[in-house]
Parts: C-alpha cells; structure tokens; sequence
C-alpha cells in the first residue's frame, strides 16, 4: 500500500446559485494575461446545456479520458487518443484539439472611445474589439452563453447527456411550464488517475506528491498539447502567446501558506469544501478496470479511512505529515465522500478518479408544478423519482457513469435530511411517515443532524480545513506568486514570454 | 577566397552557432524552446500546410543524411538504374509536397489576422529560407538529374572532409552555382536554427514512449530521505548513462576515421602511373640509406678499433662527439699533457647527451636538467640532480701504419708516449680489449 494525502473538493449543487463569483475571482488572479483571456480555470454551466468549450463531453471527438480494453481476464487502461504511437501519429497536426471557435473569441471593448470620440449628435459608444487581433470584433459567443437557460432549447437540446433519454423524458425537461435546470461549477478535478499527466510527451504535467495538485512545469512543457485533448474535462488551455498549456493550480501559492483558494473563498453560496482525503495509490489504476456501473464504489474504496491506525501508520510511512493526517480526520469531505455517501464525482466513466466530488442537486428533481403551483409534494416523492422534473437519469449520466441506483440512494438521503428536520421544526409532518423516509435512505437521526449542520451551518473552518504545510516545502519561499503567474511549477522564477 | 569563405568557415560557423546555441537556449531559456503551434488560433490551413510539408521534409532530410553517413549503402542502392530513377522521382514528388504545405503554411501567416498576433519576423525568415531551400533542391532534381548517384562523388566527399577537419573545396568547387546555392542555403539553415523556432526539431519527445503513465513529484524533504535509496539507485543509472554515452560518441568519433579510411579505400582519389612509379622510388631510397646505415653498424661492431679522429684535430675546449661500441655517445678532449680525454656523453642522471662545449671551470653541461660535469674527474657539480660522475673511456693511439704509440685503460693508467713529431699525424681509436675493462 502507498497511501498519498490528496487536497480534494466538494461542490454542494443545492447551494449553487450560479453567480459566476467564483470565475470572476479566479479571472482576476490567473488569467488575465494576454494569451489568457479565454482561459477559465473555473467556469459555472448551465444544465442541460452544451457547456465550455462547447461540446466537452463529447468523447467521441475530443476523445479524452481513459478507455478500458481487453476481456475480463486482462482488463488493460488505455488512453482514449494521445497514447504512446498516437501521440506521434498526431505529432504535426492533431484533429481532436479545441479550436478558438470551440471556446469564444476573447473580447474587451473601446472604451477610450466614451471619452475621446468628437462632439456629435449620437451617444458615443464602445465599440468590442478582439483581444488577440485588437479589431473590432462581432461577438458570437461567450464562456456562458447559455447561462440560465438562455437561447434553450437550442443549446440545451444538444446536451451531450441527453443521449439515451427518451422522447418523452426530453420533452418532460423542455416543456415550457416545467422547465428545469442546475448548475455547474467546474475547475480542475486534479485527478487520482489523470490522463493529462499520462498522455504529456515532454512530460511536463506532474501530480505533487505532497497534496495531489496537477500542475504543468512550464519550463519543460513544449506545447504538443497533448494534455487538451487528453483531458475529459477539458480544464488545460493553450496559451495562444506563450505557446504552453496552462491549468487550474488550486491556488496552491495560498494553500501553501493556509490561505484558502480565491473560487473556494468568494463562493457566496457557500458551496465549496476542502479538505484532505487519503487514498492507496497502488490501487487507483486496478480501481478504474472494472464495469461503468461500479465505478463509483470502486473509487470509495481507494479512499482510505484517516482513523484506521493502520493507515495512519502507513501514511506516516510514506512521509506524510501529521498536520496532513490530522487534516484528513476534520475533512469535510471524507464526510460527503465516505461517510455520508451524497457527494459523487463528475463523469466517473473517464476512469481518471477525479478527486471533486458533487453533491447533486435536490431541489430541481423533487419540484413539482401543480395547476400552475409550484409545490414539493412529499408523498409522492419516494414513489415518483422516475418521473422527476430533473431526469434521474439524466443525473446518473453526469455523476455515477449511468448507474441511477447511486442517484436515487442520495436523493432519497437528501430527502430524508430535509423532512426529518422540517419535522422538528414545523411538526407538520407524521412521524411514521418520517422514519419511513429515514430508514428508506438509510439515515439516523444523528448522522441527519450532522449532514444538517456541515450543509446549512458550517462555519469557515469547517468548510476549508487546510493543512498547515511545512514551511520549507512553501513554494512562495521561493518565487514571488504575483510576479511568477503563468510559470506555475516548482521553484521557477521565469516571468512568461513567448520564445523568438 | 570566396568559395572558402562559403563552404568552409561558414560551415564551421554555422555548426558551431546551431550546436552551442541551440544548447545555450536549452540551458537559459527553456520555457522559449517549443514548437508554438498555432493550431489553436487556425486549424484547416494548419492541417493542409503542417501535414505534407512535415511528411516530406522528414523523408527528404532522411534520405539526404543516409547519403552523407553510409555513402557506401547508397551508393550499391542507387547504382541500380530502377532504383535510382525511383529515388529521383519519391524525392521530386515529396519535394512537391513540401512546396505546397510551404505556400500554404506562408499563406495562411500573412492573411490571418489572427496568427499575425503570433507571428514574429524571423517565422517569416525561415518559411522564406525554407522555400528558398526547397525550390534550389527541385531546381537541382531538373536540370542537374540524378543527384543521388554524382553526390558520392561530390558532396559527400565535402562534407566528410568537413567533419575530419581537412577541409576540401575541390569536391564541390566546380558543381553549378544551383547546387553551391543550395549548399550555402544548408549552412544558413543550420545557422538560423537556434534563433528561430526551428529549435523544435531537438523537442521530439522520444522519452515519451519509455516513461511511465503517471509523473509525481515530491518536495518534502522527509519523503525525500525516504526514496534516498531510490535516488541513488536512479543517480547511479545516469553516471552509467552518460559514461555509456560518451564511450559510444568515442566510438562513433573512432568509426569516422576509420570509415573514412575504408571509403577513401575504395572510392579515394586513384594515383596516375607516373606517380605511382615515383612513389616507389622515393620508398626504395629510403629503403637504401636505412640498409647503408645498418651497415656501417655491423661493421663497427665487428672490427676491434674505432677511429675517433686525429690527435692534432682534438681540443681542449670543443670537444668531439663519436660513438663507442655500445653504440653511446662519447666526448673526446685535449687533455693537459697533450694526450687525448674521452669521457662518456651519456648523462648519469637520465641519460641526455651532454654538450661539448667546456667552461672555463672545465666542466660540460648537461642541458636537460643542467648538470655540470668535470672533465678530468668526471664529478658532477653539487647541485646537480646526476649524483655519479661521467665514467672516462680508454684509448689507443697508433701512427699511420698502425703501430700502437700510446694507450691508456679505462682505469686511467697510461703507457707509452707520443713523440712530438708524430703528434701531426697519430690517430685516436677505441679498442674493444679496453671495452671489456671499463
């Protein structure tokens, strides 16, 4: 066993009410250089929708992620594109990379123009201009443009999730009255098994031990981009001006100094957790090998339990701290992930182990429009979860790779929580009808009040618990981060430029 | 002048600036070395422009460098006249390739508003340098045909006197200027490279297919003690690597010689008749002195005197070198009572010869680590690194009718005297009788 800490995240998707907060506060740290603009290291989606870059789950022309082959005898992970022949077939033109139009073309607007233009009849206006080329620009798309729904249903339609839902399902979701949607926020899910570090050619991308934070060392990465393709989720940009990929790095320039990261401190939702979770190493690739269905149990029991003295012997071992096993008992998230089970990660069947974790959203799948009255009816609920505005199935193609019992396990705790304590509160409810639903999502009174507590009244150490890092492993000891942006990496003090 | 200017210090010049520049880049500004693809920004000129002019480039360099490294290989393949015809028209057909996806690769640089952003000056130099290249090797493959059968005997030769640093401008001085431009076109190429993004050619991510999948790296220095015994094992891989490495490169350095050898074996300039005739006489009077000399040797050895000279001719100051039996060196002298001195030359210390010139302390000088010798003695002075004193020899003087007059052992004890009168013409041996005593 090789247990390793990972720095990992939950997202509760009740909570989020898709403000962008979190974009704008990683925009303005990380990317707003030139060759950048385009870049969101975090983004908000709308769902259903086509998300950013359009289409990024369409595997079957991105063709990221990771493939499982061979018979149940040898079951063999292979790279969907970019692996070891591939990468070189693909050398000097490769036909599953995004483009510019794939993301949208990078825009500000004139605004000297307000101030300078000559004395006339008309207002005078701003007019936009392209951020690569500096001309005027016609704006054909944005990082969310199909924000709320807008433009639906022809962005929402295609939906890459949509697929195997039925005729009468979609119309379900699209029907004017009972229209539904969720939001998405999405950054680097720093993966357990992530196929942007195997498919790199110059080996550039790297996994730090120390905390799991994917990053890529600019200084050996040669821009074969490689890692874009290979990347499901497609959170590794090209910097059209430095001609190198760049990526989330989970602010790690804060984390090291205890700060908590800008999306996870600007939240207003408060949706996002951090801590640390322990797993086995030596387990994740024989993890990802089995069928689409058990995959997300197959990935809980690679994560390891912080209290067993055994693993903290073996963690010990491996040269992690105490601090980082400490940290790893307070995590909020092993909470979610392993104990309470209600937090599931994204698109699990790209078999990299992402290690951000989603607690799905209730509200959209248990609301109901009544003659025009929009109503939570709780009786119907257990019996109708297949006919839920919000399709299970749809739920289940995003968080447990199509296996809809995870969904409806969740749902059903989810529930639970909610109606145990509108019982205490309000004592409108029957009680028989409470411990129904409590041991139909198999809960207890305690672990509800503690799912109550963490959801709806977590103070800000409780929702970040950051490990304090040793100083001589700080990178800020060594590089300014302010000046060093864009050179993410360990110990470079190179400011960015693109070569002659 | 001019042609040595082009096809020899501009060559040198060229490799030199591509190899340490290219490293100088590497090692200073690494985040600067990479292709910089623009595929992000345009996608479908890339595509009909990257792909051809790649494939074909990299055929054509291939083929170019095989003719250069294993001359011999080529030359038995393109000696076949359906292969050469064939090798001929694959390289004018893939040369078209490369023309296209050069026109196209310029093209969409110039009307793109968007890859103007990206495009510096010197992108536009090497695409303009590239067609240049590329238009001068089609240009040869027309109207100089079958350039790789006369390369052999031209080009090859050029650039393998190149690399054994005897550089020879002959091979080429006289091929068409298509050709020479060409050649000068190569050198500015290689010349331009680490100034341009031409770097990207040494980026060809080979490791890629030997590492593993995953890539963690730590910074804790307590994980760091803990995988120490990894590290070393890793440590001691490199140090076998790049001794590995740099016998191989000797090897490789030893088979250029060595293959050049070979090669000049069989396609090397040939001698003429008349040369080759004067070639054998200059062996065959080496061959007479050294025979005379021998010679001479053995014949000293057998006779029991050697003359060492006149006694009028001998000086007190200027000494006369001769040689003994034992084929060593020997000083003769005038002594004081007019009867010869000869003392051995060989230095005791390491075996130099020592001068003959005596100083006016009488002694002679040892020039490799100045040791002064006494004459009459043979005593080397105190500060000389030659502690044991010069052994005297013995000699016989005999009259013009080789009656002995005088002689003295190598002991020092004389008998016998030279009358005055006959000191014009006595002669000076050594005897091989007195050889044994001394």
């Amino acid at each position: 066993m090789d247990i390793r800490a990972q720095v990992s995240m939950v997202f509760h998707l009740d909570k989020c009410i898709g403000c962008h907060t979190c974009s704008v506060a990683c925009k303005n740290v990380w990317t707003d250089r030139p060759g950048a603009e385009y870049m969101w290291w975090n983004n908000v989606e709308t769902k259903p929708g086509t998300g950013f870059p359009t289409l990024w789950e369409d595997q079957n022309h991105y063709k990221g992620g990771w493939k499982l082959s061979g018979n149940n005898g040898s079951r063999k992970l292979e790279l969907r594109s970019q692996n070891k022949l591939d990468s070189f077939v693909k050398l000097f033109y490769n036909p599953n990379q995004p483009g510019l139009e794939d993301y949208y073309e990078p825009w500000t607007y004139k605004y000297a123009d307000l101030f300078d233009s000559e004395l006339g009849t008309d207002q005078p206006t701003a007019i936009p201009v392209s951020q690569i080329t500096g001309e005027p620009v016609d704006i054909e798309a944005g990082p969310n443009w199909d924000d709320d729904l807008s433009g639906s249903p022809i962005y929402a339609e295609n939906d890459f999730n949509l697929e195997g839902l039925s005729e009468e399902e979609r119309e379900q979701l699209f029907e004017i009255e009972r229209v539904s949607m969720m939001y998405l926020p999405r950054i680097c899910n720093h993966c357990a098994n992530p196929s942007c570090v195997a498919s790199c050619p110059s080996g550039a991308l790297y996994k730090r031990g120390e905390d799991g934070i994917v990053l890529i060392n600019q200084d050996v990465c040669r821009g074969w981009r490689a890692c874009i393709s290979a990347c499901p989720y497609k959170k590794i940009y090209y910097n059209w001006k430095t001609g190198k990929s760049e990526k989330c790095i989970l602010c790690y320039p804060k984390l090291e100094t205890g700060q908590i990261p800008n999306c996870f401190q600007s939240c207003v939702g408060r949706i996002r957790y951090l801590g640390v979770l322990l797993y086995d190493a030596d387990r994740v690739a024989e993890a990802m090998k089995v069928p689409d269905q058990s995959l997300v149990e197959s990935q809980r029991s690679v994560i390891c339990d912080p209290f067993d003295e055994n693993i903290v012997a073996l963690a010990k071992k491996s040269g992690i701290s105490d601090e980082f096993i400490k940290a790893a008992q307070l995590s909020p998230v092993y909470k979610y992930v392993m104990k309470w089970k209600i937090a599931l990660p994204l698109h699990v069947e790209y078999r990299t182990m992402p290690m951000l974790f989603y607690v799905p959203p209730l509200l959209p799948v248990m609301g109901k429009m009544d003659n025009g009255i929009y109503d939570n009816p709780v009786d119907q609920f257990f019996t109708s979860l297949d006919k839920s505005r919000l399709p299970i199935k749809y739920l289940a193609r995003l968080f447990s790779a199509g296996n809809e019992e995870i969904i409806e396990s969740v749902m059903k705790k989810l529930m639970a929580v909610r109606y145990y304590k509108r019982s205490l509160d309000m004592s409108d409810l029957d009680i028989v009808m409470v411990s129904r639903m409590m041991r139909e999502g198999s809960t207890t009174p305690q672990e509800a009040e503690e799912i109550y507590r963490l959801t709806a009244l977590p103070t800000i150490d409780e929702r970040f618990v950051i490990p304090e890092i040793q100083r001589e492993e700080a990178i800020e000891s060594s590089c300014n981060p302010e000046l060093c942006k864009g050179s993410c990496g360990l110990g470079i003090n190179q400011a960015p430029g693109r070569g002659l | 002048m001019i042609d040595s200017l082009l096809f020899i210090a501009l060559p040198y010049l060229a490799i030199f600036v591509g190899v340490f520049g290219s490293i100088y880049r590497m090692r200073t500004a690494p985040m600067t070395y990479s292709s910089l693809s623009s595929q992000f920004l345009e996608s479908k000129g890339l595509m009909w422009g990257s792909l051809p002019w790649h494939i074909g480039i990299t055929v054509i360099l291939l083929a170019h460098v095989i003719a250069f490294l294993a001359p011999g290989f080529w030359q038995s393949l393109v000696s076949h006249q359906t292969v050469l015809a064939a090798v001929e028209s694959i390289g004018l057909g893939l040369s078209i390739l490369c023309l296209l996806g050069l026109i196209i690769l310029g093209l969409r640089r110039l009307t793109s508003a968007k890859l103007q952003a990206v495009t510096s000056v010197m992108d536009l130099v090497v695409i303009l340098l590239l067609l240049l290249q590329v238009g001068l090797g089609m240009a040869i493959a027309v109207h100089c045909k079958w350039g790789s059968a006369w390369c052999s005997g031209t080009t090859t030769p050029y650039l393998w006197s190149l690399v054994t640093f005897q550089p020879d401008v002959t091979h080429i001085s006289d091929l068409p200027l298509l050709v020479k431009a060409h050649i000068v076109g190569a050198w500015l190429f290689i010349f331009v490279i680490p100034f341009s993004r031409l770097v990207h050619m040494f980026a060809v991510p080979v490791e890629y297919l030997f590492r593993p999948p995953q890539n963690v790296v730590w910074t804790n220095p307590r994980k760091f003690n803990a995988d120490n015994q990894h590290f070393v094992k890793e440590e001691a891989r490199r140090h076998f690597l790049r001794a590995f490495a740099g016998i191989a490169f000797g090897g490789f350095l030893l088979s250029v010689g060595t293959f050049r050898n070979v090669f000049s074996f069989f396609f090397g300039p040939r001698l003429g008749r008349k040369e080759e005739t004067e070639l054998m006489e200059l062996r065959l009077s080496r061959l007479e002195s050294t025979v005379g000399q021998r010679k001479l040797e053995l014949e000293r050895q057998a006779s029991n005197y050697i003359l060492v000279g006149k006694l009028a001719e001998l000086s007190p100051e200027n000494g006369k070198y001769f040689i003994d039996f034992k084929m060593q060196p020997a000083i003769a002298f005038k002594g004081k009572d007019e009867l010869p001195l000869l003392i051995s030359a060989k230095c005791t210390h390491l075996g130099c010869t020592v001068g003959n010139k005596v100083d006016q302390q009488g002694r002679i000088l040892c020039p490799c680590h100045v040791s002064y010798f006494d004459i009459v003695s043979g005593e080397p002075n105190a500060e000389a690194p030659a502690k044991a004193p010069l052994p005297h020899l013995g000699w016989v003087i005999m009259d013009e009718r080789g009656k002995v007059l005088a002689r003295r052992d190598a002991s020092g004890k004389t008998s016998g005297d030279v009358q005055p009168e006959l000191r014009v013409t006595a002669r000076v041996y050594i005897s091989k009788d007195q050889e044994g005593k001394a």
